[in-house]
């Protein structure tokens, strides 16, 4: 598990790549919550998750709701397959907010989250 | 990316079945006699989950797992263990040590696909 | 998915045939040591296993009965049943109708009545060495769990009464804490509950999320309420979660429950009842009216506490298991189980992977001499050299192959230790088997086909050689009777004894015996002792005066010879009256390969195994005209000429009256051949020294020539015909009486 960053124009990017599962959990919740800290507009690049488990939607969820509870700006982008596959079966893409790039076909199931 | 299986049993017999069930459901398997054996196959290379027979020569399941479950590597891979009907101490134990899953042995070749797929798909 | 087992179920049968074998020899070995926790450990194991395994492939009969063998097994392990030598006979029985049942599965057979009953009537003694009230239970969980489990079918009814007009299920589960650090993903069940139907909605609460500063990062907080369309049940479903029943809340509504249910379901989940009820509503189990009137009954009820039943029959039990800590005796197991442990370092190969490489290793010993007559042809010295090195590492790689077919014979002399247990309890005598030489190596093939003759000879000694123990305590003799296998290499073969230190043959019995079935024509007062001992391989020969159910038939002896004698091996007996009896069996290693020592005859090329080689040296044709025999330093040493033996001579003379060069003006040589204490010399013209010969064996056309064990070709491209020792030894002793007699 590896996160490159980029800061521009204020607005700071976080590029995971690899397993976001329970075997980076406890390394990846810092790196993320300190973003939340150093900008008020964040972006994450989920293009190079290869794997995402409960515990990585349950770090996404976790910064989707301190930033909004911050009065903060997350937006995930890129989804990758992995990611798109667990969001889908969650019903979460609602529940975050942000476009998704659906591929043809998965379209279908009406999951949401509350 | 295939998931990987480690299967761990002294018997051949069921180490084939098992593989072939799991490879012809796509999944990589790769196998070993008992739990010392298994602990060299552990070399860093990533295991989706492990399945493992309690009672064997060397080492048994349940050492193993707990040995497993020491590396970081594979602190939280899923472990099935192969238990018998009214071995519950034996279920306790495995649980204790790690392994979360069971199957009951005898076991069919559809049973133990099923209780994979429980925990991961191909 | 159709998966094709076959192979699996061959490594089953071998797997389970080993097993069984073990079973036994530890079996036995309790008899003499019946409290030693590991062998009876590997009893169990073994049973264990087979059990195990024979399930996998759907064998039920060996399932179930193994399953009883197992448990009172496990009692024994535990040191709830005393092992008594009554119930290792009855494990032994056991065990041999497992053998049985396998037999059954290997011919694709269900199992006969006869075998049922015996099946029945062994489980029926099992049952008895538990106590009676273990027993008792132990038969209803035998009934339970001795069936295969099959895939969940119909086990249960859905609590709901069944599918109504819709078929939609509710299903709420919340996560414990512990979920993902057990390796369990939630997704995983998800995606997998999507197997029994389709997931019409699935909501993902996060209501359980704690602050980031309190948030354990491998800890689980989510919760799912979700609505499965599908022709389901209610034991299905839980089966999905089967794995963290222990470590979740679930709750299954079956389609077409009332909104008490729903109701019931609120109150039994952790979140706000305002919140749950949205909820509902968002995931289509309820419209926003029923809500309403569901929260409102509940307004009404809130003072009774009657109506917050949880869901009665419907909440999932839940059994809270204390872990204990782990049987730290387990681990001390460990080196014990060294056959098993080792099973590691063995690889299976099919017999026919063997045979092509010897056969190519074979095919490689002939062009390396092929290439070595050419270097030597050519004199080219380097080229010598580096054919010699060449030959030195064929030499070990044959060797190597040799090896791969070698087994020790020490598995086959094992499984009579049952034998004669079985029997001399049978019979009632007291008999004690001794084996030596087990480490001795043959070929694979000629240990399987040796078993039979050597039973037949160990209960044959057991019942006509060894004496009662009132006879034996009147000769002076130990009450308990020896009996002894012993193995070892000799002369290029394997020579196997069975002897018994019993009364030895009665001569005079045999040879009455012998003219009462017509088989010699005199009275045979003349017949050396060795003759006589050779009558009872004769066919409908039997001495024993009471008939014995094992082997006073009459058959058995015949036919242990015509066994020996098709693995072209000789048996000879060795009798002495109140002493004891020796078998000896003589065999060849018939290996592929020999070390063989080549000589020539005119054109012919002829090879004898080397370890029989004794001497060579020149035939004086001065000092031994065309005599039959010679005087080897004092002894009589008999001759025989293979040129007439094999009829060479003729074409000979017509090569030399065509003015060819003829090897007959030179001097001949013998070569000295010993085999079983008998010696002959073998009257040749040239001798050409020693040669790694691949036998190829004769075709079917001369499987009755005598004397010819096989061909083989030599460097040169020619054929070479291997000869058969003590065959032609008996020929030559027939050879040299023959004209005697008609003298």
């Amino acid at each position: 598990m590896e996160i490159r960053s980029e800061q521009n124009n204020g607005r700071l990017s976080l590029f995971p790549e690899g397993d976001m599962t329970i075997y980076h959990a406890a390394e990846l919740m810092p790196v993320l919550l300190d973003a939340l800290k150093q900008s008020d507009r964040i972006e994450l690049d989920l293009s190079k998750v290869c794997e995402l488990d409960t515990s990585g939607v349950q770090l996404l969820m976790l910064m989707k709701r301190e930033a909004v509870a911050a009065g903060k700006s997350l937006k995930l982008s890129g989804h990758s397959a992995a990611v798109l596959e667990v969001f889908e079966l969650l019903g979460l893409g609602g529940w975050f907010g942000d476009p998704q790039l659906l591929p043809a076909g998965v379209l279908g199931l009406g999951g949401s989250a509350i | 990316m295939a998931k990987t299986i480690l299967i761990v049993d002294d018997s051949a017999s069921i180490r084939q079945v098992v593989g072939l069930t799991l490879k012809s459901a796509g999944y990589e398997v790769i196998d070993a006699v008992d739990g010392k054996d298994a602990l060299t196959k552990l070399d860093g290379r990533k295991i989706n989950l492990v399945i493992s027979d309690v009672n064997m020569p060397n080492m048994d399941g349940i050492s193993f797992v707990k040995e497993m479950k020491t590396k970081p590597a594979y602190k939280f891979t899923p472990v099935i263990m192969l238990t018998t009907e009214g071995s519950e101490a034996k279920k306790r134990d495995g649980q204790a040590a790690g392994a979360k899953a069971w199957v009951v042995k005898p076991f069919q070749p559809a049973q133990m696909l099923d209780a994979v797929s429980k925990l991961i798909l191909p | 998915m159709s998966l094709d087992l076959s192979d699996a179920l061959q490594t089953f049968f071998e797997e389970a045939r080993g097993l069984l074998e073990d079973m036994e020899s530890s079996l036995l070995s309790l008899e003499a040591e019946p409290d030693d926790a590991e062998v009876i450990n590997a009893v169990f194991r073994a049973a264990h296993t087979i059990k195990g395994s024979a399930g996998l492939f759907g064998l039920n009969d060996i399932v179930a009965f193994t399953h009883k063998a197992e448990n009172v097994l496990d009692r024994v392990r535990n040191g709830d049943v005393a092992l008594n030598e009554g119930l290792i006979g009855l494990l032994l029985a056991c065990r041999d109708h497992i053998a049985g049942l396998l037999d059954f599965a290997v011919d694709e057979r269900t199992m006969d009545a006869g075998a049922r009953s015996q099946g029945m009537a062994l489980a029926a003694q099992l049952d008895l060495c538990l106590d009676d009230k273990k027993a008792g239970a132990d038969a209803d969980a035998d009934s339970a769990s001795a069936r295969l489990p099959t895939t969940t079918e119909a086990q249960l009814q859905s609590a709901g009464g069944g599918p109504l007009t819709e078929d939609t299920w509710h299903i709420s589960v919340r996560f414990g804490l512990d979920v993902l650090r057990g390796g369990m993903d939630p997704l995983s069940f998800l995606r997998y509950l999507g197997r029994l139907g389709e997931i019409v909605h699935l909501t993902t609460l996060a209501d359980a999320l704690p602050t980031a500063a309190a948030m354990e990062p491998e800890a689980c907080y989510l919760g799912f309420e979700i609505r499965l369309q599908g022709d389901t049940s209610k034991a299905q479903i839980e089966n999905v979660f089967e794995f963290v029943r222990d470590d979740c809340d679930l709750h299954i509504l079956p389609p077409g429950s009332k909104l008490a249910d729903f109701l019931g379901l609120i109150g039994a989940l952790p979140e706000d009842n305002t919140r749950l009820g949205e909820l509902l509503v968002a995931c289509g189990a309820l419209t926003a009216h029923e809500l309403e009137e569901t929260l409102a009954v509940q307004e009404c009820e809130v003072g009774r506490e009657t109506l917050v039943q949880p869901l009665g029959e419907i909440l999932i039990q839940r059994q809270m298991v204390q872990p204990e800590l782990v049987d730290a005796a387990l681990s001390k197991q460990k080196d014990a189980r060294s056959r098993q442990a080792q099973e590691a370092k063995f690889i299976r190969v099919h017999a026919d992977k063997l045979d092509s490489l010897i056969n190519l290793v074979g095919e490689l010993v002939i062009s390396g001499s092929g290439v070595g007559l050419m270097a030597k042809r050519n004199k080219d010295v380097a080229l010598l050299e580096s054919v010699s090195g060449m030959a030195r590492l064929v030499e070990k790689i044959r060797d190597g192959a040799m090896h791969l077919r070698m087994v020790e014979i020490g598995e086959t002399f094992n499984r009579f230790r049952r034998v004669v247990r079985d029997v001399s309890k049978e019979i009632g005598k007291d008999i004690e088997l001794i084996i030596e030489g087990e480490n001795t190596e043959l070929d694979k093939t000629v240990v399987e086909k040796i078993g039979d003759p050597l039973t037949h000879l160990m209960r044959n000694a057991m019942d006509h050689g060894i004496e009662s123990a009132e006879l034996r305590a009147s000769r002076g003799k130990p009450v308990k009777g020896t009996l002894k296998l012993n193995a070892f290499h000799a002369a290029g073969g394997i020579v196997i004894e069975v002897s018994d230190d019993g009364g030895g043959l009665n001569r005079e019995r045999i040879l009455a015996k012998a003219r009462e079935k017509g088989l010699i024509a005199d009275n045979g007062a003349d017949m050396p002792d060795g003759e006589v001992w050779k009558l009872i391989f004769e066919a409908g020969f039997s001495t024993a005066e009471q008939v014995s159910n094992l082997s006073g038939r009459g058959v058995g002896m015949d036919v242990v010879r015509s066994n020996i004698e098709a693995l072209r091996g000789t048996v000879d007996i060795e009798s002495h009256a109140g002493v004891g009896s020796t078998f000896r069996i003589r065999l060849p290693l018939t290996l592929a390969i020999i070390n063989g020592f080549l000589m020539s005859v005119g054109d012919g090329h002829f090879v004898v195994p080397l370890d029989m080689v004794q001497e060579c040296m020149e035939l004086d044709p001065a000092r031994n005209p065309q005599r039959d025999y010679l005087n080897l330093r004092g002894e009589v040493l008999p001759l025989l000429r293979l040129k007439d033996h094999y009829g060479i001579k003729e074409r000979l003379r017509r090569k030399e009256q065509q003015g060819l060069n003829g090897r007959a003006a030179r001097r001949q040589n013998v070569v000295v051949v010993n085999s079983a204490g008998r010696k002959a010399g073998l009257v040749v013209d040239e001798l050409k020294g020693q040669f790694q010969a691949v036998i190829k064996p004769l075709g079917s056309i001369f499987t009755k020539v005598r004397g010819i064990a096989g061909s083989t070709i030599l460097g040169s491209g020619e054929v070479a015909l291997v000869l058969e020792v003590p065959a032609l030894l008996s020929e030559a002793a027939q050879e040299r009486v023959a004209p005697v007699a008609q003298v």
